[in-house]
């Protein structure tokens, strides 16, 4: 069973939701899905490309109407 | 009537602008810092990088306003729920309001590598004989790899570790080592600058001195012996001298309840009236708390600032205004400036803003008693971000 983190980073501006993955990231384990909420617009690009530099797949990126939501598979650590 | 009591403790700059906002006639104020000396803390980066002699401590007792005292005591405990707070010699403090200012506390232990480093290269960031000694290292580098960053994302004041890498570059230029180095500036963020705008107005002088920018890059752990610095992203990097800022944490300080700190002990508070989750009585103010903000002076100070007018009854907010002054090198300066509201402005750096970034440190002690208040008023009023960004920033 794999583990869903939420990591809420609503209300932070940029680099804020960055700032939080990489926390996340630091203690996460192979198999963990991350899920990043935001408001700041940039987020999409940014962890885009901190997918593709980390090795970790981005699951599905969903902008509800408060947040936009980025799910992150953790590949590897 | 007997006054309410409102207990301070740290002595830095948001528990000093707030005690000394406060009518002494109806409060009965005492700040309580474990440490004597007060620092002007952006200064080390002039420490480090220039050899800077300027002295730039004062004694809190002689911050504070008359009629507000100062205790010396290291708080072991705070409890919110019973309003008391434990100092060393069994004292006991109690409180109406209670404010807390402790800052950050360094973690150089908490990355396996970086304790050694952090003890033979010193930095820029946590106090003034680390700066020193960053200092002779630099002084006495013959040439090589420079490896220049933060170790991880939480960290004090956001421009300061590109303005260590200018500042280090216009160093390396000026004593002839320029084409015998290389400046290797890591960062766990996507870009040189964290915010975008800003990124905008500084990459290219990055470029142009030849800074080499590593991005996504969280320290991870650092092999002294081999003189490698690998990231959590599966980067390293080789060095002949490390700068290598260490992670933040909150304060070391218990309190209980437990809850209302996060997994790196800072202090969770609302982001517009920095009270304590769950507390009308108690705030956490500046660098302690969670607040989706830079951790900066300038934020300390109007979250104190509004702290003081909520504690006096009167209706006040802090908006999450960030202005962080940002030398460039080569005598010029910017400003990053944003709040809640407004994304950062890419505000182009210029002489004025340098000199100004220069006064900034010179009238720093009268803006902790309020006697520089109008002249930050009159500069908040004129460089709102939003008209900056009017400005400045191009309509994409």
């Amino acid at each position: 069973m794999e583990a869903t983190k939420i990591i809420d980073s609503r209300g932070a501006a940029c680099p804020g939701p960055i700032t939080d993955l990489a926390k996340a990231y630091r203690n996460s384990k192979v198999g963990d899905v991350l899920e990043l909420w935001a408001t700041d617009k940039g987020v999409k690009a940014d962890t885009q490309a901190w997918a593709t530099k980390t090795g970790n797949e981005i699951l599905e990126v969903k902008e509800d109407p408060d947040k936009i939501v980025v799910r992150i598979k953790i590949n590897k650590r | 009537m007997e006054m309410k009591k409102v207990l301070v403790i740290g002595g830095g700059g948001g528990g000093l602008i707030l005690a000394n906002h406060l009518d002494t006639n109806e409060f009965d104020v005492t700040v309580v810092d474990k440490n004597d000396l007060h620092y002007y803390q952006p200064w080390f980066l002039y420490i480090a990088f220039k050899g800077s002699k300027r002295k730039i401590s004062r004694p809190i007792g002689e911050l504070v306003k008359p009629g507000v005292k100062f205790v010396k005591d290291e708080i072991s405990t705070i409890n919110l729920d019973e309003r008391k707070v434990y100092g060393s010699r069994k004292t006991v403090y109690n409180y109406d309001y209670l404010a807390i200012s402790t800052g950050t506390t360094p973690d150089p232990d908490s990355i396996p590598g970086l304790r050694e480093v952090y003890d033979e290269y010193g930095d820029y960031h946590t106090n003034v004989w680390n700066a020193e000694k960053l200092w002779s290292n630099i002084s006495r580098f013959k040439g090589g790899t420079i490896a220049i960053g933060q170790s991880s994302p939480t960290c004090k004041c956001p421009p300061s570790l590109l303005e260590g890498a200018f500042l280090l570059e216009e160093h390396l230029r000026k004593v002839g080592l320029k084409d015998k180095t290389r400046i290797v500036f890591f960062t766990p963020f996507p870009r040189a600058y964290p915010a975008e705008p800003m990124n905008k107005v500084v990459e290219p002088m990055v470029k142009e001195r030849g800074i080499e920018v590593m991005p996504f890059f969280d320290v991870d752990a650092i092999d002294p012996k081999n003189k490698t610095i690998f990231s959590l992203e599966g980067d390293s990097v080789k060095y002949d001298l490390p700068i290598v800022v260490p992670p933040c944490k909150g304060t070391k300080i218990k309190i209980i309840p437990e809850t209302v700190q996060d997994e790196d002990r800072f202090i969770k508070a609302d982001k517009k009236y920095m009270k304590i989750q769950g507390y009308d009585d108690a705030f956490a103010i500046g660098d302690c708390n969670t607040l989706p903000t830079s951790k900066t002076g300038v934020t300390a100070h109007l979250e104190a600032m509004a702290v003081s007018e909520i504690i006096q009854g009167r209706y006040a907010e802090f908006n999450g205004r960030i202005n962080c002054p940002f030398d460039t090198a080569y005598g010029k300066a910017t400003f990053v400036i944003a709040d809640y509201n407004n994304p950062v402005a890419p505000y182009p750096p210029t002489r004025i803003k340098h000199m100004m970034k220069m006064t900034m440190a010179r009238i720093y002690w009268m803006t902790l008693k309020g006697t520089a208040d109008p002249i930050f008023e009159q500069f908040f009023k004129f460089t709102r971000p939003e008209k900056l960004n009017r400005k400045y920033a191009s309509v994409e």
